[in-house]
């Protein structure tokens, strides 16, 4: 398992000057992309093994996200304390992962709360960066000053990440020009902060503007585009995050420069985060499966995927053994029957010896010994 | 009315569900069929032993796990009404080759290359994913060619290469794997053509995590291929893409009317006029617009040239296993002592028998070609005697010249009268029944001369103008909309003309027959080229008269001479789209066994005569079915 990401590389800002025929011509079939979203949904499964660390290396993807009218320094306490420990102990000294770091990507919150947050982290000694939303979230519908002030404070507070919402009316009204400039004077604004910009695709009512908005908030500057706020009615779904990608892949085609990907809203079960794994691997390559460049905003994700953790035969077979080994009576929903395989290794400890042996190994190389096994 | 006792002979590299799509609605009209199946695949067999417990019908669904070779005895088995085959188009030719004659239709569904259309105005990316469904999939048929607009050739070949690279293969019950593998026959051939195609220039890239032993074949992208080279006009293996630019949407459409295969093919384009110029304008049997390789049981999937005319689903899959009612059993008629080689070759000359005497005739009729009398090419004319076997008049002797500059006289009239509306075509078809209401006394007394008697020769006439009048209002525009479940959008069945339609017309009921035949193809848009009667072209020819003045020039030829002779000509000729010949049973095993040069689709009477007054042959469905061909155009839509 590589190791987690301690802070946020900051790449140096990347803008490029606006050229409209990068999306002038652009056309994006929609039928098209429903069957091929489709597609990868069915067809890159991951089981057994692979799949409980599939469902750790999720796991550090995640910001770990509290966007409500009743935060309180207590609820954002536990998120902070959440987000150093998002597994259980026990369950990660069974897959022998207790020592190696593990920890969501951020933590995302409100501006007012950034304070508090930034406190959390510095007592419980993480250095986990705190994403703060702004610029009127989640309708963005504020005036430009008060925008631009609202992230300069965020990032007077400690914030280290910004997520900015574009203008939905510009988008729509075609005004790329306007909403290229936009763009620009957020990311003065940031300064050295990571800028993530908010697309609100279910609002933008089209795939080709999707593929637009996006392009231009890349050439923009933004090091992050992210599909939703979460509080739209439809939110991170496969087809728009086809077309996000496909426009990254081409921004990196034509400039060289790498934009990140983050989906957020909707994603609450392990196997959904699983299939979005699947996606950017597809779409984009492993070279997109760091922190750096990906990201799943969520906030029940991680209870869902400690569930499955914890279900998975991996870590059960260990505890179900522990008990047979002390003799107790078995619970009712711990009798399962257990193949005798020939090696001596229960399965559980396969992975981690095969960790421990192999400790040069990317993540990369994980996948490719599936495919040869 | 069904068929009765099918016959499925599938090819080695055949799919269940496309078993299932042939075998389904044969049985569902009350056919009983026998399915040849090659030896390595047992999951038919174990369909037939399913089927077999039934119980209370043992015996409908039965399977044979043999070589191909077995195929034509399946075929020539007496007692086989229809004979349906799929496979490669070499061993097609050589089954029909080897059924002429034999009782068992044919039906032909051969290779399975498809084509697909990349425009500028396409979204590539989805068109790239166009390609792996098309191509690179489990669930493709065969290769593919890919026409790309030079515009956006270069970003194409890039995001394609790119997209092969994350492709995978391995086992095909694995459930994360793209491509499985087809058997060592199919590796071959796709190696060989490879191969073939590197010998003459052109670059070959193979991408994909596929293992490198032997039935596993890398995905495999070929372009520049010099368009002279043989690999050009051969059908593309799976899993082969060969691609090729074009400048305009005319050169694409010409490029892929050019191939002798019209299977299936994509258009990518997201303006809607151009993608439906572009779906209307391919010959081929299935267009998808912006999608490739849907399909769904209530669409007729099938093809045109020489990828065969045979039918599954849909109406049309139906009509496939039935026929109308009251048709007898089709039994063998085949001949043995016929020599193809010299079936109606030479022309027997006819001497005069004795001094002509009465009046002198009129001059001879010449031949309507290109809308106006010619003379033959032999500058001979042969008598047509009358009842009584006195002389009736002189007609033209027709040869191979005459067949030639007919049938491109019909190709060139072809374009203008498909592009006209049915309402004008209906017009005209009203205009020539009116003309030969004009003509009823004239037509009658020739009728009379050839032993009709008078009530029965007013009757013909009469219905004559009839049939053109039913005809003339059935040329609607032939199409209409299925809904498929599970797509969003509609899909059309669109009914296409044929093309040029070479008929033989029958010597009973001489006018009549004429008159039908004539009339239901014009209806669908086709342009003719007929061989009127041999013992009484007189009144057709008459009704000729009319013709040239009436309409445009080169929709109706009419060649008149010795039978056999024009058969010959017609069957053999390579530019014919269909020919229906209603003469005798040499002729018809003839004609059977020529088709297997352009694969044409034939329609034989077998030597027996029809009665054309009953409505349910001269105006029937079945003419109708005969005269134009099916396509699916498939329309997904959303934003």
């Amino acid at each position: 398992m590589p190791s987690v990401l301690a802070e946020p590389s900051l790449l140096p800002a990347f803008s490029k000057a606006l050229d409209l025929s990068w999306i002038s011509k652009m056309q994006v079939n929609q039928p098209a992309v429903l069957r091929r979203a489709q597609q990868i949904q069915a067809r890159r499964t991951v089981k057994k093994e692979w799949q409980a660390a599939w469902l750790l290396k999720a796991v550090t993807f995640i910001d770990l996200t509290t966007l409500s009218g009743d935060d309180t320094s207590s609820n954002i306490q536990r998120l902070c304390y959440k987000a150093k420990y998002p597994i259980r102990e026990d369950l990660l000294k069974t897959l022998n992962m207790h020592d190696k770091g593990l920890t969501t990507a951020a933590v995302c919150v409100y501006p007012a709360r950034v304070c508090d947050a930034v406190r959390a982290l510095k007592a419980a000694g993480c250095t986990i960066p705190v994403a703060s939303v702004a610029t009127g979230f989640p309708a963005g519908q504020t005036h430009l000053k008060t925008r631009l002030e609202e992230i300069r404070l965020a990032v007077e507070d400690g914030a280290t990440e910004i997520d900015v919402v574009i203008n939905r009316t510009l988008v729509l009204t075609g005004q790329w020009e306007a909403l290229y400039d936009e763009i620009r004077q957020f990311r003065k604004a940031c300064g050295e902060a990571h800028l993530k910009t908010i697309l609100a695709t279910g609002e933008l009512g089209s795939l080709t503007n999707v593929y637009k908005a996006s392009m231009i908030a890349m050439m923009a500057g933004s090091d992050f585009i992210k599909t939703s706020t979460g509080k739209e009615t439809v939110n991170a779904t496969f087809p728009v995050a086809i077309v996000m990608l496909r426009a990254i892949r081409d921004f990196f085609w034509k400039t060289g420069n790498k934009v990140g990907f983050k989906p957020a809203g909707g994603i609450r079960s392990a196997k959904d985060s699983l299939a979005w794994l699947s996606l950017v691997k597809e779409e984009l390559g492993d070279e997109w499966l760091t922190p750096d460049l990906f990201r799943i905003g969520a906030s029940t994700l991680l209870s869902d995927i400690e569930r499955q953790v914890c279900n998975n035969p991996l870590s059960w077979d260990k505890l179900t053994s522990v008990f047979l080994r002390k003799k107790r009576k078995i619970p009712y929903w711990a009798m399962r029957t257990r193949e005798k395989t020939s090696s001596d290794l229960p399965h559980c400890t396969q992975t981690s010896a095969f960790i421990q042996a192999n400790p040069h190994l990317k993540w990369a190389d994980w996948t490719r010994e599936r495919e040869c096994a | 009315m069904r068929t009765g006792v099918i016959g499925l002979i599938l090819s080695p590299t055949f799919s269940f569900l496309e078993m299932m799509w042939r075998i389904c609605p044969a049985l569902a009209v009350g056919c009983t069929v026998v399915v040849l199946v090659p030896p390595a695949s047992p999951t038919p067999l174990l369909l037939a032993q399913l089927a077999g417990e039934l119980g209370s019908f043992p015996g409908i669904l039965n399977v044979i796990s043999g070589p191909a070779s077995l195929g034509p005895v399946l075929a020539s088995q007496p007692g086989v009404q229809k004979v349906t085959f799929c496979g490669a188009i070499e061993e097609g030719r050589a089954l029909r080759r080897t059924l002429a004659g034999k009782g068992a239709e044919l039906g032909l569904a051969l290779g399975a290359e498809s084509l697909l259309m990349l425009t500028e105005a396409a979204d590539v990316d989805s068109a790239v994913e166009g390609v792996v469904d098309a191509a690179w999939s489990d669930r493709s048929a065969g290769g593919l060619r890919l026409l790309i607009q030079e515009s956006v050739w270069d970003e194409t070949m890039r995001r394609l290469q790119e997209r092969m690279a994350r492709l995978r293969g391995g086992r095909g019950l694995d459930g994360a794997v793209d491509m499985g593998a087809r058997g060592a026959a199919a590796h071959d051939l796709a190696q060989r053509y490879v191969r073939e195609a590197r010998s003459q220039g052109a670059q070959v890239f193979q991408a994909g995590a596929v293992p490198s032993d032997s039935p596993f074949f890398p995905p495999t992208l070929v372009s520049d291929l010099p368009p002279a080279s043989p690999c050009t006009q051969a059908e593309v293996p799976w899993p082969v893409v060969v691609a090729s630019p074009f400048r305009t949407a005319k050169e694409a459409l010409a490029v892929a009317n050019g191939t002798p295969r019209g299977a299936s093919a994509s258009v990518w384009s997201e303006r809607l006029g151009q993608a439906l110029e572009l779906g209307y304008g391919l010959r081929v049997g299935t267009v998808w617009i912006n999608a490739h390789g849907l399909r769904n049981a209530e669409v007729p999937t099938g093809g045109c040239k020489e990828s065969g005319s045979s039918w599954s689903g849909g109406p049309d899959g139906l009509y496939e296993y039935l026929r109308p009612s009251g048709t007898p059993a089709r039994l063998s008629y085949f001949s043995e002592n016929l020599n193809y080689g010299t079936f109606g070759l030479a022309v027997p000359s006819t001497l005069p028998a004795g001094p002509e005497i009465g009046p002198s005739p009129a001059t001879p009729y010449g031949l309507l070609i290109g809308g106006h009398f010619q003379a033959p090419g032999a500058r001979s004319s042969r008598p047509i005697q009358d009842a009584q076997g006195n002389l009736h008049g002189y007609v033209a002797e027709g040869g191979a010249k005459d067949i030639r500059g007919a049938v491109e006289a019909a190709h060139q009239a072809a374009p203008g009268w498909v592009g006209q509306s049915p309402g004008a075509r209906a017009t005209l078809l009203w205009a020539l029944a009116t003309a030969l209401e004009r003509r009823e006394a004239a037509l009658t007394s020739r009728l009379e001369r050839h032993g009709t008697e008078l009530k029965d020769a007013k009757v013909e006439v009469e219905l004559s103008a009839r049939q053109l009048r039913a005809w003339g209002a059935r040329a609607q525009a032939q199409g209409h909309v299925l809904q498929v479940a599970g797509l969003k959008g509609p899909v059309l069945r669109l009914r296409e003309p044929l093309g040029v339609l070479a008929i033989v017309c029958p010597d009973e009921w001489p006018l009549l027959a004429f008159v039908s035949l004539l009339a239901a193809a014009l209806a669908h848009g086709n342009t003719v080229v007929l061989v009127p009667s041999g013992a009484c072209p007189i009144p057709a020819l008459e009704l000729c008269q009319d013709m040239a003045a009436l309409l445009p020039a080169g929709l109706v030829n009419v060649v008149t001479g010795d039978r056999d002779h024009l058969t010959r000509c017609l069957a053999l000729h390579q530019d014919v789209q269909a020919l229906w010949y209603f003469g005798s049973a040499q002729g018809s095993q003839f004609v059977e066994w020529a088709s297997a040069g352009n694969l044409k689709p034939v329609w034989v009477n077998r030597g027996c005569p029809w009665a054309w007054d009953q409505e349910a042959k001269g105006a029937g469905r079945e003419l109708g079915l005969r005269a134009a061909r099916t396509k699916a155009l498939w329309l997904p839509m959303g934003d």
